[in-house]
């Protein structure tokens, strides 16, 4: 594919991303009927829920990234796990800010240790945590293998997080019952934000692929592993 | 199989005796789990809202942070003159190096909670009597779990640069589920006067047998690298 | 000093040839490796196109070569070259991505634990916990290695590289000598046919590296093959057979010792 071709089909891509969230914004604004108990207020459900979706796709992606790093020892595979990471840290903080904008409306506090909330708190700073120690680990090879570790057991660990904090006090949430035009709104939703999703996670990804090849033409020495892997403090 | 079961005896005892000769981890990691207990004594005073309860949220601080200690330290001892590659090399199943090293993890841990955890229960009148048994259970199972990822990502990081900060950064989060279970369950058992079981332990044993079959698969993934 | 050195140290003078040193007292009754007719043996390795690619990086890059058994090979080559890759595909620590490597006839693949039982390693690391006494540390592999009397084996092992008085000491109350001796130690507990030596000299003062030099040196006289990874040129080539020099990845040379002078050699590893 030449170059030109692929700029024109990613700022299509960009394009139609962009005008399906002007159209679901309109959706959203002028054709969805206000919810009665909650107000305006329940309308931030339909961005809630399909980023709190795309959040678990994206530490998926992450997981895969990671079990095939750890597999075939491949920088790429590398590559895609701390682009995916990158995005579902940007979703969930998302749902995170959400949540607490609902929770404040719903029950008056920006925060409640409510079991939803806590969740959504603990799988943020799950995978914060997998950015955060990237940085501070300098060989490539070891970040990778760390951070692939780190990549399997995080995602093992989401369903016990969810399960564990079921065992919190639930404040209950008032019934909301969807009607047709707010059901059709919520799949309108998930058009762009997935769109979005998976565009950034490309974008990142391409990212993560130009920086290691353009280190890789500045590195001339590369470092041999040491006898013992990951080994040693000599 | 019975010669992985003495293979697992000798490391563990190895490491064990090398406890014993001096490096005093026990000792140490003990008393900071104590300065710990002590600091968020000072800090939330009973009278000042902290029941007898938040005994068990403060002691799973202590226990996080001294689990760290004793993961780093024991492995150190690996690091230190490459031994484990001297390890690696005899014929040795690694699955049996992962269990013997989560093995002398645990039994020290056991011995730093013994020391720490009833310093916790006096400084926070913590009735233990309702359900002794019970409370040792839940840290029991509790501590299994987050000694097989301690034990897995020690191995990882030991040879980082930041291993400690690094270490717990990588362990504390993975370990909430456990904190947060345990803590559910045992204001069950003893607010509310529920039998021990449930959801709670269920989540508890959960993640003790996922983190143990995945830590020993992957352990020795990042040996054979 | 112990007065009954099994091996001899920088003082004192070294055996007048090579036959000569298989009828030593001390340590005869001693087995070191097992006794082998190099004429008919497997070769000690076998290498075809063997290749190791690390997260994208090609480290070796068909090597094809091979050693016979009871020889003493130098390994030489810049950083990065892929000497330490090698060792540790030869010590079964990783697995090659392409081609074969044997071990006295036996693929690395599938069969780790078996070439392990007869491989010995020294590094520059001595692989010892340095809070037991050396006895301990020799008693303890041992174990691992599922041999009948540990106890009996590493003292006379201790003899054999004259530390048998500080056998019940602390790794970490020996000097860096002693301690690469007990290393050796270590090393030799299984009765191993290839011994693989990672910079053994490295961080050791002179006469601790001319001791260590007669310990392979008396090793290898007795049968057991050597592969010497070392950045000092003219001791590989005074120490070695044969000499492989790695260049990038490949195999820049592969040349008996005597044929080459230090300046041929050091040309062949720094060469572009």
């Amino acid at each position: 594919m030449s170059s030109s071709l692929s700029t024109t089909i990613v700022r299509l891509y960009w394009l139609a991303t962009l005008l399906l969230f002007a159209a679901v914004a309109w959706m959203l604004v002028f054709w969805t009927p206000r919810e009665a108990s909650m107000g305006d207020v329940q309308k931030i459900f339909y961005i809630h829920l399909p980023a709190a979706i795309h959040t678990f796709v994206a530490c998926f992606v992450v997981f895969v990234g990671s079990v095939m790093y750890l597999l075939q020892r491949r920088l790429w595979w590398d590559d895609v796990a701390s682009a995916a990471a990158k995005v579902s840290v940007l979703l969930a903080s998302l749902v995170l800010l959400t949540g607490m904008v609902w929770g404040r409306s719903a029950w008056g506090h920006w925060w409640t240790w409510s079991p939803r909330l806590t969740f959504s708190l603990i799988l943020w700073l799950l995978y914060v945590v997998y950015l955060v120690i990237r940085p501070s680990i300098e060989s490539s090879q070891k970040r990778a293998l760390i951070s692939a570790v780190y990549g399997v057991i995080a995602f093992l660990d989401v369903p016990l997080v969810y399960l564990s904090t079921k065992l919190l006090p639930d404040i209950h949430p008032k019934e909301i019952v969807l009607t047709a035009r707010m059901g059709t709104t919520l799949l309108a939703w998930f058009a762009p934000m997935t769109m979005l999703a998976a565009g950034l996670i490309v974008v990142s990804f391409r990212i993560n692929r130009l920086r290691r090849t353009s280190l890789e033409e500045v590195e001339t020495e590369f470092e041999e592993p040491r006898l013992v892997p990951a080994g040693g403090n000599a | 199989m019975t010669r992985a079961v003495r293979h697992i005896a000798m490391l563990t005892l190895k490491d064990l005796r090398i406890e014993a000769r001096g490096r005093q981890t026990v000792g140490l990691v003990a008393v900071l789990a104590v300065l710990i207990v002590v600091v968020l004594g000072i800090g939330l005073s009973p009278g000042r809202g902290a029941d007898g309860l938040s005994a068990t949220a403060i002691l799973w601080v202590a226990y996080l942070f001294g689990g760290v200690l004793v993961f780093e330290r024991t492995m150190e001892v690996e690091r230190h003159d490459d031994a484990l590659a001297g390890l690696l090399l005899a014929p040795v199943d690694r699955g049996a190096i992962f269990a013997a090293k989560l093995l002398a993890n645990l039994l020290l841990m056991f011995a730093i909670a013994v020391i720490v955890t009833p310093v916790a229960v006096l400084f926070f009148h913590f009735d233990l009597s309702a359900a002794p048994g019970g409370f040792a259970a839940v840290m029991l199972v509790s501590m299994v779990g987050y000694a097989a990822i301690g034990t897995l990502f020690a191995a990882l990081t030991s040879s980082t640069r930041l291993a400690g900060g690094l270490l717990a950064m990588l362990v504390f989060p993975v370990a909430l589920p456990l904190v947060l279970a345990s803590t559910r369950l045992l204001h069950g058992v003893f607010e509310q006067g529920e039998a021990l079981g449930g959801a709670g332990l269920a989540v508890l044993i959960a993640f003790d047998l996922i983190f143990l079959v995945v830590s020993w698969l992957v352990f020795e993934m990042v040996l054979e690298a | 000093m112990n007065g009954r050195l099994a091996i001899p140290t920088s003082d004192t003078p070294q055996p007048a040839n090579r036959g000569a040193r298989g009828d030593r007292a001390p340590a005869s009754g001693l087995r070191l490796t097992p006794m082998i007719d190099a004429a008919v043996a497997s070769p000690a390795v076998r290498s075809v196109n063997l290749c190791k690619v690390i997260d994208d990086r090609p480290i070796l890059r068909d090597l094809t070569f091979e050693l016979p058994a009871a020889c003493y090979v130098g390994l030489l080559g810049a950083n990065g070259a892929g000497k330490t890759t090698l060792l540790r595909l030869l010590s079964t620590l990783t697995t090659p991505t392409r081609g074969d490597l044997e071990i006295f006839g036996r693929s690395v693949r599938g069969h780790g634990p078996a070439i392990r039982a007869g491989i010995g390693l020294i590094g520059h690391q001595p692989m010892l916990y340095r809070d037991l006494s050396a006895l301990e540390n020799l008693v303890f592999f041992g174990r691992l290695h599922d041999l009948s009397e540990p106890t009996v084996r590493a003292m006379d092992l201790l003899e054999f590289v004259g530390l048998a008085d500080r056998a019940h000491d602390a790794v970490k109350t020996f000097s860096r000598g002693m301690v690469q001796r007990v290393s050796i130690a270590r090393s030799l507990l299984h009765e191993p046919r290839l011994l693989l030596a990672d910079e053994p000299f490295a961080g050791l003062d002179a006469p601790s590296a001319r001791t260590v030099e007669r310990l392979l040196e008396e090793l290898n006289g007795r049968g057991m093959a050597v592969i010497l990874a070392n950045h000092d040129v003219r001791q590989s080539l005074r120490l070695a057979q044969r000499v492989l020099v790695l260049r990038r990845g490949r195999l820049a040379l592969d040349a008996p010792a005597a044929s080459l002078s230090a300046d041929e050699a050091l040309e062949e590893i720094e060469k572009r």
